[in-house]
């Protein structure tokens, strides 16, 4: 975990470098070529929880607690609207704290065209954060149900941050993201319910990963007005960190599927989107088809 | 990113909405967020009262095209000052400054002495202030 000499962070380059990813589109990102392992790559811990959770909250905490150990990067996704396309980023309203420390970045992103809780092309802005020597990245997700199970593929370590009010086991149960978090974390245990959530999740949290074995997650309880609580939180990242690097890695395999699956997906939503309303009266196949056929080049788009 | 939105004039663009200074009232920032928005602008927000040496850095981190900033307390030529003094340090020549709020009329030639591009006042119609951004930002 010792920082290694290196040049300081060039914060315009990588700064230019995220906006031209966040802009490129699947034909420009198909032609990148494949990267080889990395030399260096970031720990990646993901923070998923409903709307309001507290998810910055914790972030801002998190980074400030562990950006003295060496480069951390924020990366922070909010909702893009799909009216206009525009958003509101404003996770970083909560992390007053961080400012002016060299060694931290923090950078918002709009989820776009993606709709899973992660950002288009967040997993190559993770690569790039490799590239750029950081020893570490916290994402933040949107908060919406199934962002769990996207963010899952593309960090080490899954933290759910869970509101003190029992409704949200119903949702965790029906979502199946029990399964997805190595840590829960009942977040405001300062509001009324928080050990009765606790406890609740610690029952389900038991049975859903019975079949898996090894890592048994902990559920903590936060508050972001009692450090000590985020200490303890800090630490449990840490040992799942420790756990994780001892298992088999799988996690390659897992991003090169998301990684084409996004990019499909989104060819396939521009060809729909760019469509008239004639294109939808030819037989289902002949669209698929079509659909299909324009996915493979792009640029040559046959209009039918 | 704006093909899909006709009406998303500032498509792609991202701002920065920060409110420097001491006043504790951001209502009309959040308007403006939220129009530029609507125009299919990316809006970072920072929050209340961040020193001029935040704002500057976290345009350059978050690649913003402009700044806006929101400024009622009524220090804004020297707030304006001090953000446009730290955005040079910071080698970001390029990214345009506007600024919102209560700015009397006789104060606007030595903002934009400043280099200031735009000044906005509450009674300016939005589809004004998006209008203008968007031929700013062009
Ligand atoms: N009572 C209490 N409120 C908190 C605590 N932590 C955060 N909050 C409040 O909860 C609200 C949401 O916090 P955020 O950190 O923005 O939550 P989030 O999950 O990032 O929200 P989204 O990104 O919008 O999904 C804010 O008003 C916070 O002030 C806490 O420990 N206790
Ligand atoms: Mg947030």
């Amino acid at each position: 975990m010792s920082a290694q000499p290196r040049a300081p962070l060039d914060r315009w380059a990588l700064s230019r470098a995220l906006t031209q990813l966040a802009n490129a589109d699947p034909a420009t990102l198909a032609r990148r070529p494949l990267r080889e392992p990395p030399e260096h790559a970031a720990r990646r811990i993901g923070i998923t929880g409903a709307p309001g959770a507290g998810k910055s909250t914790l972030v801002g905490h998190l980074a400030a607690l562990r950006a003295s150990r060496g480069r951390l990067g924020v990366l922070a996704v909010d909702p893009s609207s799909p009216k206009s396309g525009g958003a509101i980023l404003g996770d970083r309203v909560r992390m007053d704290e961080l400012a002016g420390n060299e060694q931290l970045y923090i950078r918002s992103l709009g989820s776009r065209r993606t709709g899973d809780g992660l950002a288009d092309n967040l997993p190559e802005m993770l690569d790039l954060m490799d590239e750029f020597g950081f020893d570490e990245v916290l994402l933040e997700t949107v908060g919406v149900g199934q962002a769990e199970h996207a963010v899952r593929g593309q960090v080490d370590t899954v933290v759910l941050v869970l509101l003190p009010d029992s409704g949200d086991t119903v949702q965790a149960m029906k979502a199946g993201i029990m399964e997805m978090a190595d840590i829960f974390v009942v977040h405001k245990s300062d509001l009324p319910g928080a050990p009765r959530m606790a406890a609740d999740i610690r029952r389900i949290a038991t049975m859903a990963r019975h079949a898996s074995g090894g890592w048994v997650p902990p559920i903590l309880l936060s508050s972001a007005t009692q450090p000590a609580s985020i200490q303890a939180l800090s630490e449990a990242i840490d040992q799942h960190l420790a756990w994780q690097a001892q298992q088999p890695q799988e996690q390659a395999a897992q991003r090169a599927r998301y990684r084409l699956r996004r990019l499909i997906e989104r060819r396939i939503a521009q060809f729909v989107a760019e469509r008239e309303d004639s294109f939808f009266d030819a037989p289902l196949e002949r669209q698929i088809a079509v659909a299909l056929d324009a996915c493979r080049s792009p640029e040559n788009r046959a209009v039918v | 990113m704006s093909t899909q939105h006709a009406t998303a004039v500032l498509g792609g663009r991202r701002i920065l909405i920060g409110k420097p200074g001491l006043d504790g009232h951001d209502i009309g920032a959040k308007i403006i967020a939220l129009t530029l928005r609507n125009a299919g602008a990316e809006v970072i927000y920072t929050g209340l009262r961040r020193s001029p040496q935040q704002i500057a850095q976290v345009a350059v981190d978050e690649g913003v095209d402009a700044v806006g900033l929101s400024i009622l307390s009524g220090s804004h030529k020297e707030l304006v000052a001090d953000v446009i003094a730290q955005l040079r340090t910071l080698k970001a020549h390029d990214l345009k400054v506007f600024v919102g709020g209560t700015i009397p009329v006789e104060d606007r030639a030595h903002l934009h002495e400043l280099g200031v591009s735009a000044v906005f006042t509450a009674d300016m119609p939005l589809e004004q202030v998006v209008k203008t951004l968007a031929e700013l930002l062009a």
